[in-house]
């Protein structure tokens, strides 16, 4: 790539334009408009949630109205995530021709000066192919990718910090327990600069830094710009498209499995209704293995600690019915366990319902 | 065709910029994305069709498709009015286009309004295949169909 790239520096814009600025460089791009970077925070709190999601169903809208937070969808695929002044996001508004035809090479080209800057801060970050930033296993950042008008888009962010509470607060899930496990798992595997480094570094110094590593990356010159009249004029267009009940309430149909935590987590829950009662399950998914389980319900199990000790058992367990009914059998034999009208095969169908959710008639 | 184990049938027409494959019959034309594009899409997430009736100027959004790793639209390969969706196909079966892109994985039916003006890019048969192996060879590709 030989052409110049365009910086356009926004920290502390409203929620809802540092949303809309990026899909409005991106729809306003003409052949002759320079391949840009946005690097934009927000000046308060919100909550994104991906193109094809049903508000309704993902987020927890009175949560959100109690506590005065927006709600915005985007034109990037993925989940619902809360978003702060805690992230510097880096949006590249590129043209075709000057990224890379693979997806993964176009992700890897755009997480490699994320990783660079996150690695000279001293911070051990790596990507987790297709489209994570990893630190020892825990995420520092998701990205995303889409194409608007002529532009190729990739969304992504600096990671200074982020509210893993309030994360789990707004969405909306089937139980408190659920909630909890969200939150459990947001603290297990997710991370920042400053759970990293012990401190928050200096904004401007890693914004500064993350221009030299693209600079590096791309062997391109880097110049601070300001955006056009027409992107003004865009962005402008969109905000109101953003705020329109029309856009912010259409049905959303994304077919998803649980909450994911990273790319390689995530939570499950469900339910069976077994002879002797009503099975619950909330269960994290790592690499196609049980990590952690909760079982509840209305029936019987004895001895008292059976429970857990069930529980225990199946955390590392491969997510297949033959290795889960195996092991529950095997804690049934050495604890001597007794319910009533469930089976290990019950509990193995409870957990199977949440790793993949029968299909609906 | 199949080349690079990207299937081009060469029965049908071709916008290869676009990666679209259309069937014509009489004056309504199927419409869907080629091997080639569903591979490079990744399996689909969901997807959202414009409405039926709406007229759709050439390259412009007739769909918009989301996959795991991207968002993006599917195009017109010319000017038409969408006359049928797939939309209840995939409610029952995301990955449709994953599974069979030439066949149930189709997604809009549409009228052109303006073909004898945009038909020009349009290619099939052997001159299709040609360039289809161009195409897969510039970009690197190898076509993946999902099973389940």
């Amino acid at each position: 790539m030989s052409k110049k790239i365009r910086l356009l520096y926004m920290e502390g814009v409203s929620p809802l334009r540092s949303q809309t600025v990026y899909h409005a460089v991106g729809y306003a791009m003409k052949a002759d408009t320079p391949n840009t970077i946005i690097m934009v925070s927000p000046n308060g709190p919100y909550v994104s949630i991906g193109y094809h999601q049903d508000i309704q169903k993902e987020v927890d809208l009175e949560y959100c109205a109690q506590h005065n937070l927006p709600v915005y969808r985007r034109e990037v695929g993925g989940g619902a995530v809360f978003l702060d002044n805690g992230q510097l996001f880096t949006q590249w508004i590129f043209h075709k021709e000057d990224l890379p035809v693979s997806l993964e090479e176009r992700f890897k080209l755009y997480i490699d000066p994320l990783v660079a800057t996150y690695q000279e801060l001293g911070i051990n970050a790596n990507l987790r192919p297709i489209n994570d930033v990893h630190v020892n296993g825990k995420k520092i950042g998701g990205t995303g990718a889409a194409q608007m008008g002529i532009a190729e888009i990739l969304v992504g962010s600096l990671m200074y910090t982020f509210d893993k509470k309030t994360m789990s607060q707004v969405l909306k899930v089937p139980s408190e327990k659920m909630r909890d496990k969200i939150f459990e798992s947001l603290e297990a595997y997710m991370t920042t600069m400053t759970e990293q480094l012990g401190s928050t570094p200096d904004r401007v110094a890693v914004k500064d830094l993350y221009m030299k590593k693209v600079s590096e990356a791309l062997g391109v010159e880097i110049y601070e710009g300001e955006w056009t009249a027409e992107e003004e004029a865009m962005a402008q267009e969109i905000d109101a498209r953003f705020v329109s009940d029309e856009w912010l309430y259409q049905k959303g149909q994304l077919h998803q499995q649980g909450v994911k935590i990273h790319q390689d987590v995530h939570i499950v829950e469900a339910a069976f209704k077994a002879q002797g009662g009503l099975i619950r399950i909330i269960a994290r998914l790592r690499d196609g293995r049980v990590d952690d389980a909760t079982i509840s319900g209305d029936f019987t199990l004895l001895p008292s600690f059976a429970l857990g000790a069930l529980e225990q058992s199946l955390r590392g367990v491969a997510a297949t019915p033959e290795t889960l009914k195996s092991k529950i059998e095997e804690a049934y034999y050495r604890l001597s366990i007794q319910s009533p009208g469930v089976t290990p095969a019950d509990f193995t169908t409870a957990i199977m319902n949440a790793v993949t959710p029968p299909q609906a008639a | 065709m199949i080349y690079y184990a990207c299937d081009i049938p060469e029965d049908l027409y071709y916008d290869i910029e676009r990666d679209v494959w259309i069937r014509f019959d009489g004056d309504i034309a199927t419409l869907g994305m080629t091997d080639v594009a569903q591979t490079r899409c990744g399996k689909f997430a969901a997807i959202s069709f414009r409405n039926v009736g709406k007229r759709v100027a050439q390259g412009k959004t007739l769909a918009t498709v989301e996959s795991a790793k991207w968002v993006g639209p599917f195009p017109a390969p010319f000017s038409c009015e969408i006359v049928e969706t797939n939309e209840d196909g995939f409610a029952r079966n995301i990955l449709l286009a994953n599974k069979e892109p030439y066949t149930d994985g189709w997604l809009v039916k549409v009228r052109p309004t303006d073909l004898e003006n945009e038909r020009g890019h349009l290619v099939t048969g052997a001159e299709a295949a040609e360039k289809y192996k161009e195409r897969i060879k510039e970009l690197k590709v190898n076509c993946l169909r999902c099973i389940d």
